[in-house]
């Protein structure tokens, strides 16, 4: 019989368009160190998906790619070979592979695998990115939101928080090219981020304002680490957002339609 | 916000060749048979034997639990089997048509009192085309609905109009939605499509107009009762097709219950698309005869997305699908088949499909979750005993058949009905 093409690797592979423009931006300013970088990412996450699909029979899926390549791009500098296969390693099977797989993780791998190595390893320096791979985050968003695999509330929520407290003077410019890599990476990432209209709106603005209160009270921590410290914390209230969101859903119900 | 919800849904795209406009003659086809809707097989008793000559409306089998609802004949026919499964339920009875005989005229004179219009609509055999959720199937006898809707508008992928079946019978269409309005201490809503009003305003009062947008699934039953009026364990809602409210006008006027409808016939494996009127049961290969391409080929007795494969046109469904039937595949290799097959099923990933899928009505992402972890009460909170398979058939098809949506929904209201019963 006939199928929708809306399964599991269908999203990946949209998902993979849209960070498209983000990784070649990436790779062509960074050159050798950061294909080299993504290679080692990728290396590491397929052995260990490889170890599961023959442990647990867990399918392989191409998003080892997508948080191949956002380890890669946000993992602080110069930390050699064996702490980031740590790191990696760490992520991959505490953030993912232990839940069974894309899609039913609770927080984004790369998230882990970040926090991971910016808190074990403090010292290193986070990266910085150029004005053209900040950039490339917006036609990523505008990729991902026109295929519907990213969740247009947490973007808008974001973008909308960022504005107004860019206005207000509350967030600095240095903060916003990282901010907006992590957020179209990390933080609007459909399986991690909220699930229901109102709580994807507030996921967006919760990292947004944390970035701000980090930007501001966080005495020496570069663009990079904050916003990564932000999208974990995000990702774990995410959940309670989407209860807070569903609490209201049938309360409104409720009075609507009388109790059930 | 009501705009956007009018918006949402999806126009999923089958492959068909248009189908002529409507043809003037009632088809009837040469076999007809009586069956319940799939996965259903009610206990029933016998009125006929096997090889009776029953005219048009004659009581074929009456349920065992309440005889007054009767299975009837839908054309004057000869009884050519009878088919029952181990305790005498209800596989399938077989009629072969013998032109002849005046169909059954009931009695209408009762019919101005609730018991008697129940009565009326029992022993014509309308009865099986009502539905009912939660858990579906038809009502029971006595049983008071919440609310009643009333589809004028089917967005299902290849659905005949129901505006078109209810041309030149507004006035049986507002006859049967006031003996219906008898039935419901509730609202009567009639769902359709934007334009003019189908039925007198003088009607007006506990029957109500509910406007829906051309997207799938914003005419499907399920979601509209989800949006209107949720059923409940005990807030039945029901739900009848437009057009058998207008077989309801003319039994009430003529004692004659009317037994063709409104068919389109499409599909991929077709030359050329069909619109007639047939009756209910009837035999989908003569249906499709001399217009299907050559070559094997799918009957679906439904839609491309909730249909399923069977010899007779179920109760309720008004349009028949004809797909290529492609052999199966060649087995993939088995290092590709084990880097992508898994025991598990893959999970869902929440996308903007999805969302649309249940014309944003309700939190999909979290409403398919709740159904494939098993969590009732999760899914009865945010609106599960509304729904059927059919109002999940979408989600299913955009998902690529992946979650098994329909199965788990089911599963699940089994359980829930056993567990409420007790």
């Amino acid at each position: 019989m006939t199928k929708g093409i809306w399964t599991r690797e269908t999203v990946v592979l949209m998902l993979l368009a849209a960070y498209l423009p983000l990784a070649v931006f990436w790779l062509w300013f960074g050159g050798a160190p950061a294909v080299q970088r993504s290679s080692l990412a990728l290396l590491v996450l397929g052995f260990w998906n490889l170890v599961f699909l023959l442990a647990r029979a867990q399918a392989i899926s191409l998003a080892l790619a997508i948080t191949a390549l956002a380890i890669a791009m946000l993992a602080p500098e110069g930390l050699g070979t064996f702490r980031l296969v740590l790191g990696i390693s760490f992520g991959a099977v505490m953030g993912e592979l232990v839940f069974g797989g894309w899609g039913r993780n609770v927080v984004h791998p790369a998230t882990v695998a970040l926090s991971f190595l910016g808190f074990g390893f403090p010292g290193f320096p986070w990266p910085d990115f150029l004005a053209p791979v900040a950039w490339a985050a917006i036609p990523a968003a505008l990729i991902g939101l026109a295929t519907g695999v990213l969740p247009g509330g947490v973007i808008a929520g974001a973008a909308l928080v960022a504005a107004v407290t860019f206005a207000l003077g509350l967030l600095s410019q240095a903060a916003l090219p990282a901010a907006g890599i992590v957020l179209v990476l990390l933080v609007a990432d459909p399986v991690t981020s909220a699930t229901t209209h109102f709580a994807r709106w507030l996921n967006g603005a919760l990292y947004a304002g944390f970035v701000t209160l980090f930007a501001a009270g966080w005495q020496g921590a570069a663009p990079a680490q904050y916003a990564v410290a932000a999208a974990l914390l995000t990702s774990l209230a995410a959940p309670l957002l989407d209860e807070m969101a569903l609490a209201l859903w049938y309360a409104r119900r409720r009075r609507r339609h009388g109790a059930q | 916000m009501i705009d956007l919800s009018f918006r949402s849904g999806l126009a999923p795209r089958f492959a068909s060749p248009p189908s002529g406009p409507l043809e003037c003659d009632d088809f009837v086809t040469e076999e007809a048979g009586l069956r319940a809707m799939p996965g259903q097989a009610p206990r029933v008793a016998m009125e006929v034997e096997q090889g009776a000559l029953v005219a048009q409306g004659t009581p074929i089998a009456r349920l065992r639990s309440a005889p007054e609802i009767c299975f009837v004949a839908q054309m004057p026919a000869r009884v050519a089997r009878i088919d029952l499964l181990q305790g005498h339920r209800l596989s399938e009875i077989v009629l072969f048509r013998e032109p002849g005989g005046d169909p059954v005229r009931h009695d209408t004179s009762g019919a101005d009192t609730e018991a008697g219009l129940r009565l009326l609509m029992q022993n014509a055999g309308l009865w099986p085309w009502l539905g009912r959720r939660p858990f579906g199937g038809m009502p029971a006898p006595d049983e008071r609905p919440a609310a009643i809707i009333v589809m004028a508008t089917d967005t299902a992928p290849l659905a005949p109009d129901p505006r078109q079946a209810l041309t030149g019978r507004e006035e049986a269409f507002g006859r049967g939605l006031h003996a219906l309005a008898g039935l419901t201490d509730g609202p009567v809503l009639v769902c359709q499509q934007p334009g003019p009003p189908l039925f007198d305003a003088a009607l007006a009062g506990r029957v109500r107009t509910v406007d829906c947008g051309p997207r799938h699934p914003q005419g499907s039953a399920g979601l509209r009762a989800h949006a209107l009026c949720p059923a409940g364990l005990d807030r039945p809602v029901w739900d009848i097709h437009a057009e058998d409210v207008a077989h309801l006008g003319d039994l009430l006027a003529t004692g004659i219950l009317p037994m063709t409808r409104l068919v389109r016939v499409g599909g991929e494996a077709l030359r050329e698309g069909r619109l007639l009127r047939a009756q209910p049961g009837a035999d989908l290969r003569g249906l499709a005869h001399r217009i299907a391409q050559p070559g094997a080929h799918l009957l679906l007795s439904g839609s491309p997305l909730d249909g399923h494969e069977a010899h007779w046109l179920a109760p309720r469904h008004r349009q028949v699908t004809v797909l290529p039937r492609r052999a199966a595949g060649a087995q993939p290799h088995w290092l590709i088949a084990a880097l992508t097959r898994s025991g598990t099923p893959k999970p869902v990933i929440p996308n903007a499909a999805l969302d649309q899928a249940f014309g944003n009505t309700l939190p999909a992402a979290a409403f398919v979750r709740a159904l494939g972890s098993g969590d009732d009460e999760t899914a009865m909170k945010m609106g599960l005993l509304s729904l059927l398979e059919e109002d999940v058939a979408l989600a299913d098809y955009v998902l690529g058949g992946d979650a098994h949506l329909p199965g788990l929904l089911r599963a699940m209201l089994d359980r829930i009905r056993t567990e409420f019963a007790a």
